[in-house]
């Protein structure tokens, strides 16, 4: 529980910082980090359903912070999160190249859906097709930012987990001790 | 039980998780209306926690940039101060002859009657996010309901429109811009009064849609709000024309219009506390219509504290259809 806590927090951290550098640095240039956050919960969270609950809540967060429709994130960081974890079982997505490569590719469907989302509920698909041009840089910039917050979710998913273990074989010491 | 969690709660958290999102998705409505509700408390938190960390995050950047330009970048200062020196002349002298022409004509006690009325409360704001999501535009502000601040306020700079607030928190506001695909705006040429709608393209321009094929629009007419719909007052700055496509055999022209608004620097922002009335009661009588924007009228003078009396925009007469303030 207290590890969910961390990670979410640690997502809403990403996306906050995200929204901040994204005044100084041009749009399509900043790395989604709020994604990339999501993707390497999906590598190194193992229950899946709290796993399912965090990409969730994670992706209602952006949308509270975007003006996207309620729901748009959450259920494409739901999407999102599955991707990584059915890609992180049938490649090897730890390795920082498979995982730069993987989240490029996800970066450019993450956009096309989205703007396709948008799309049927504006009725403006010569302008969805139009905006998705800008796509490529975006996923460049996704697949460098992406080992590194990889790095930083699996540092913390261990501390994290260390510190309960930890907890725990206190717990059972003293126990024994009694 | 804990043998069937193990094996089917995977597929039913992710079940009911899609379908959550689905129905939020479809059910929320972006429409801005008047009365639109503030945000629910788990999603204002999510703003309130924002605003502070995005504060301190962007605190040593402000202040570089301060730095630079206050005590650095100073080169074009000189020029620009003898620019500003020669435009205040230029307006104290239009302000001259407006007061002349207001008292010739009788008006000025019916005007400082009414003046409560001409003026629109502004609360400046600073801009201290914006959007997580590269495919949509918007922005965070620092002012919320606690500031007055309702959802469907618009939010203005000097230089024009920059769009409306969609959310607010006690602290915090979230302002789609004009340049977002789900904004949509009843704008009038300036110039000929030719109408038609202003949309977002998700880029840094703007789309105008006449609605009219042959309407008069060229390159460089001003566009203005047209103040129907009930958000935005008449007569508030939104682009100026860059190119007309060719209509073709198509039934509306459209144009690709600069927004007047600098969003690439945007830092302070005006959140207009009601909407105000249009400035034709004002110079209703002048008969001005297609005369060139300058000069405009006389700013009004700012009010201690934090909220911010000025007036809406320049002059207009020819009262223009429908508008539409965001889809």
């Amino acid at each position: 529980m207290k590890q969910a806590v961390i990670l979410f927090a640690a997502g809403l951290v990403a996306l906050i910082a995200q929204s901040a550098l994204a005044v100084l640095v041009p749009h399509p240039f900043c790395p989604d980090l709020g994604l990339l956050v999501v993707v390497a919960i999906g590598l190194f969270w193992e229950p899946l359903p709290s796993g399912f609950a965090l990409a969730a809540g994670l992706g209602y967060a952006t949308d509270v912070l975007s003006g996207s429709l309620l729901g748009q994130h959450g259920l494409l960081r739901l999407l999102s999160f599955a991707a990584a974890r059915l890609g992180g079982r049938q490649l090897n997505l730890r390795g920082p190249l498979p995982l730069a490569v993987f989240a490029a590719g996800l970066s450019v469907i993450y956009a096309v859906a989205l703007q396709g989302g948008l799309g049927s509920f504006t009725g403006s698909a010569s302008e969805v097709a139009a905006s998705i041009g800008r796509v490529g840089g975006h996923a460049l910039v996704n697949a460098i930012a992406a080992p590194f917050v990889a790095l930083g979710v699996e540092r913390l998913c261990s501390w994290s987990s260390d510190d309960d273990a930890a907890r725990r074989a206190l717990r059972l010491d003293a126990r024994s001790a009694r | 039980m804990p043998d069937f969690w193990r094996r089917l709660g995977a597929p039913i958290a992710f079940g009911v998780l899609a379908l959550l999102t689905t129905i939020t998705m479809v059910s929320d409505r972006r429409a801005i209306r008047e009365d639109a509700a503030d945000l629910p408390w788990w999603q204002g938190v999510v703003l309130e926690i924002a605003i502070p960390v995005q504060k301190v995050l962007l605190a040593p950047v402000d202040a570089v940039r301060g730095a630079w330009s206050r005590y650095v970048d100073l080169v074009s200062v000189g020029e620009h101060n003898d620019a500003l020196e020669r435009r205040i002349a230029e307006l104290e002298e239009a302000n001259l002859q407006y007061r002349e022409a207001l008292v010739a004509s009788g008006n000025l006690q019916r005007i400082a009657a009414m003046r409560d009325d001409f003026e629109v409360a502004m609360l400046p704001s600073e801009v201290v996010g914006l959007d997580v999501s590269p495919w949509f535009r918007s922005v965070l502000v620092d002012r919320g309901r606690d500031h007055g601040v309702r959802s469907g306020s618009p939010v203005i700079t000097d230089q024009g429109v920059v769009g409306l607030v969609t959310a607010t928190s006690q602290h915090a506001a979230r302002t789609m811009l004009l340049l977002d695909r789900q904004s949509a705006i009843d704008g009038i040429v300036q110039r000929s009064r030719a109408r038609g709608i202003v949309r977002g393209r998700g880029t840094g321009e703007l789309e105008f849609e006449f609605v009219v094929r042959g309407s008069d629009v060229r390159q460089g007419d001003i566009v203005i709000t047209s103040g129907m719909g009930g958000v935005y007052p008449k007569g508030l700055r939104i682009g100026v024309v860059r190119s007309i496509s060719d209509p073709g055999g198509m039934l509306l022209q459209t144009a690709v219009l600069a927004s007047a608004v600098d969003f690439g620097r945007l830092e302070q922002v005006f959140v207009m506390l009601h909407r105000g009335p249009t400035m034709e009661l004002l110079y209703g009588s002048a008969g001005d219509a297609g005369r060139d924007p300058e000069p405009e009228p006389p700013a009004g003078e700012p009010q201690p504290g934090s909220q911010r009396e000025i007036p809406t925009g320049p002059t207009e007469t020819a009262s223009a259809p429908t508008e539409s303030p965001a889809s």
